[in-house]
């Protein structure tokens, strides 16, 4: 193909294209039923596509090469994360129905948020629940993993088991411990339920969690431990080194970063707790006094709050409003954990 | 050169078969689901697409499914008009699905609402069934402003349910609780032949709150609204709309009744489950329980063999009396059908015009449905064992409406469903405390 061609042909079929399927899309807008409207987009694309190309020039070619091989990604991005994101905020400044939305409101949906004490609530056990979970799960995650490399007889069954409650779902995970806790617990306990009370039922969340979570952390831990050199621990047992100094000295600044690794992962997985949460208690649970106010969502994290903003009590809006501030929260801690993690690698 | 240009045909492919992919799924027409045969809509994620110059009805109580895909097929066998019925359950928020489906152009032609609460939402959607004739053949339509949007579809009831055959042997009559102090009389016989009778407790009242709160925190809750009350009578809910407010002289004998029931209840309800209660009447295990007329449903069909091993005994329903003298029991359309403005009204309305007036449909409402018929006309009734005292009530006149209905949406998950949890475990010493919690709840309900 020369160049005059690939000059006349480029713009036709851009044209073409753009003409294709902005008509297509406009019967589609106006509500026709016409069947070829599909394949006429499909073909506005595609000539659109060829087009662009052929566009006769040499400096930009691969730079087109690779848009065109990005755009599937980039647009699945775009339709599934980036639109619903930007109408998501533009939402949260409305009186959105999930119907429809009457008037603009400003910030007055971020200011009935910060007035709510339960909102407030969720945020604080939000906290709470992370900073346990963070310690928790990397501790017992850790112990696990020493536990199935010290070379234990069936450490790959060990290995196996403990991994196995991560592969089970959290609704499904948080409904048989409901069980458990209402049936088998609770006879331990004077016959009331650790899920009736706020305080027990967040210590049982926590539990269940790290049942859930804490096999996954020790695979990773593993990987790491078994990733130390064996000359390192040999040398050390030479120089004489007890079990506690080799653990101590050599084993855990050896895998530094992989405790970096974990440490964020149980962060934001325990940020955006929500199944085990709903499955469990469903958020419910009373606190006698907060901030003067008496609050019936006691165990109510979050992610969980703002499903129940938009859904139960029917309000979008607000819903989503919450959900910005959701997503501010995690921006933050993704960004802090993109810089550790940067800095870590180059000391390494 | 002819590398590149299979990539790039590769690529054009992938994207063409990933945008015809989206078309397809949406343009695909529904199959089978208009059969009214076993494809069910329940289990399908795509939803049903209505058929040509047919009707689609979203329903959101999964064990009518059957019932009325049977009805569905009688309709299109004596019309041709096809009827889709998609049932929306088991954990859904049909509302929520609903509104994705008006998001996505999806709309079916009759759809359920519950009242007051959704109404807001479907504001001006709604099609103006006031001039429906079936709306001179029951009372239990939804109006809102003077106009009908909402077709009722069966009757429920909220009353303090009993076991017939233990109040008998206990030597207690239950026509004699008229009142808090008869009642607390009948409970404390109950209670003194307690082990004779077989009975883990008097009352099986659950305010377990994470799956259960709809029944302390709605049900029971309710009845401080309209026990004892005519059916348009709105003083107390009117009262409570503006802000969550309480009337503390009527909310207070209300309040003992609860404490009545702490007194006498299984103290596993604070976290037993639905099943768990309502197994634990079925068995004879609770003279009374805390649910109304759709437990029949469940003593019919999951809990059968309990039951009959009880002797199937005879069900009755007091009113929840915490007043003396207060003789109703709270009936209502627990949801209405409502059509969908630009959807096939005509169709539509023929298909409830027919659900209503046509025997045959009326059969099978009731019989497959187990539906116990708002309408006057109507000549069928289900086997439930509660058919019987609503139709007694109903005939009396002994009925108040439903009005906690409208309260603000999601308040008994929210906010009050808990502290019914709280009393039951001994949180608060009195009935006043209790009632002051409420209401502090409610009025912060209703201002966040």
């Amino acid at each position: 193909m020369n160049i005059t061609t690939k000059k006349f042909l480029s713009p036709v079929l851009m044209i073409l294209g753009l003409i294709l399927m902005i008509v297509s899309l406009a019967m589609d807008i106006a509500g026709s039923e016409a069947p070829f409207r599909g394949i006429m987009l499909v073909i506005g694309i595609i000539a659109f596509f060829i087009g662009l190309y052929l566009f006769p020039t040499m400096k930009h070619h691969r730079k087109i090469v690779y848009f065109i091989f990005l755009f599937p990604l980039l647009f699945t991005f775009a339709v599934t994360v980036i639109i619903p994101l930007v109408l998501g905020i533009c939402y949260s400044f409305t009186d959105w129905t999930g119907i429809r939305f009457t008037q603009v409101i400003g910030f007055q949906n971020y200011l009935t948020m910060f007035k709510d004490p339960a909102f407030i609530w969720s945020i604080l056990i939000t906290f709470i629940f992370v900073v346990l979970n963070m310690v928790l799960i990397n501790l017992v995650g850790f112990l696990l993993a020493l536990l199935c490399t010290s070379g234990l007889k069936g450490g790959g069954f060990f290995r196996a088991s403990y991994f196995l409650p991560n592969l089970i779902g959290g609704i499904v995970l948080g409904y048989i411990w409901q069980f458990i806790f209402s049936n088998v617990v609770i006879g331990l306990t004077n016959n009331i339920s650790w899920l009736a009370q706020s305080k027990t039922a967040l210590f049982a969340i926590v539990i269940v969690y790290i049942w859930q979570y804490a096999g996954y952390i020790m695979l990773i831990y593993i990987t790491g431990l078994t990733q130390i050199p064996g000359d390192v621990l040999e040398a050390a047992k030479i120089d004489g080194a007890n079990s506690t100094q080799t653990l101590f000295m050599v084993k855990i600044p050896m895998i530094a970063s992989t405790f970096t690794i974990c440490t964020f992962l149980t962060l934001t997985s325990a940020f955006k707790q929500f199944d085990v949460n709903m499955a469990l208690t469903n958020g419910a649970g009373s606190v006698p006094n907060f901030m003067g106010n008496y609050l019936s969502n006691g165990t109510q994290m979050l992610a969980l709050n703002i499903y129940n903003t938009a859904i139960s009590k029917n309000n979008y809006a607000l819903g989503q409003a919450k959900a910005v501030f959701f997503f501010i929260i995690l921006a933050i801690v993704s960004l802090i954990q993109v810089r550790i993690s940067n800095k870590k690698e180059v000391e390494l | 050169m002819k590398k590149k240009v299979l990539a790039t045909l590769i690529a054009a492919a992938t994207l063409s078969t990933a945008i015809i992919g989206c078309g397809a799924t949406a343009t695909a027409p529904a199959t089978g689901a208009a059969s009214g045969g076993e494809a069910a809509a329940t289990e399908a994620e795509a939803p049903a697409e209505t058929p040509e110059g047919g009707i689609r009805l979203v329903n959101n109580k999964v064990e009518v499914d059957s019932g009325l895909k049977k009805l569905a097929a009688a309709y299109e066998e004596q019309t041709g008009v096809p009827v889709v019925i998609e049932s929306l359950g088991g954990g859904i928020d049909t509302q929520a699905t609903l509104k994705g489906y008006y998001q996505a152009d999806n709309m079916p032609d009759i759809f359920v609402f519950e009242g007051d609460i959704h109404y807001p939402t479907w504001e001006g959607l709604l099609a103006d069934l006031s001039s429906e004739e079936w709306v001179n053949d029951t009372e239990a339509e939804y109006v809102r402003d003077g106009v009908v949007y909402g077709f009722p579809t069966t009757t429920e009831a909220i009353g303090l349910a009993y076991n017939a055959d233990i109040l008998e042997k206990a030597g207690v009559d239950p026509k004699s609780i008229t009142g808090p102090e008869s009642m607390r009389k009948a409970f404390e016989t109950i209670d003194a032949k307690k082990d004779e009778l077989g009975l883990t407790s008097v009352l099986g009242y659950y305010t377990e709150s994470s799956q259960l709160w709809w029944s302390p925190g709605q049900h029971v809750f309710g009845t401080y609204f309209d026990s004892g009350l005519s059916r348009d009578d709105t003083t107390y809910i009117d009262l409570f709309k503006d802000g969550g407010k309480l009337d503390m002289e009527r909310a207070l004998p209300w309040a003992e009744m609860v404490t009545l029931f702490n007194e006498y209840t299984d103290p596993a309800g604070v976290s037993g489950t639905y099943d768990a209660q309502v197994l634990g009447f079925a068995s004879g295990k609770y003279a009374f329980v805390t649910q109304g007329s759709w437990i029949g449903a469940t003593l019919m069909n999951d809990d059968k063999d309990a039951y009959a091993e009880a002797g199937n005994f005879e069900i009755g329903m007091i009113p929840y009396a915490f007043i003396e003298g207060q003789d109703t029991i709270l009936t209502n359309s627990p949801n209405w059908w409502g059509v969908f403005k630009d959807g096939n009204v005509e169709e539509a309305k023929k298909f409830l015009a027919w659900c209503a007036a046509d025997d045959g449909g009326q059969q099978i409402l009731a019989e497959d449905c187990g539906f116990i018929s708002p309408y006057a006309s109507n000549t069928h009734a289900p086997d439930d064992p509660f058919a019987k005292t609503i139709a007694e009530y109903t005939a009396a006149g002994k009925t108040s409406s439903w009005h906690w209905l409208s309260m603000k949406e999601g308040i008994g998950q929210n906010a009050t469903g808990v502290v019914f949890q709280d009393y039951a475990m001994g949180n608060f010493p009195d009935a006043q405390t209790f009632l002051d919690t409420l209401q502090q709840v409610c009025t912060n309900y209703y201002a966040n």
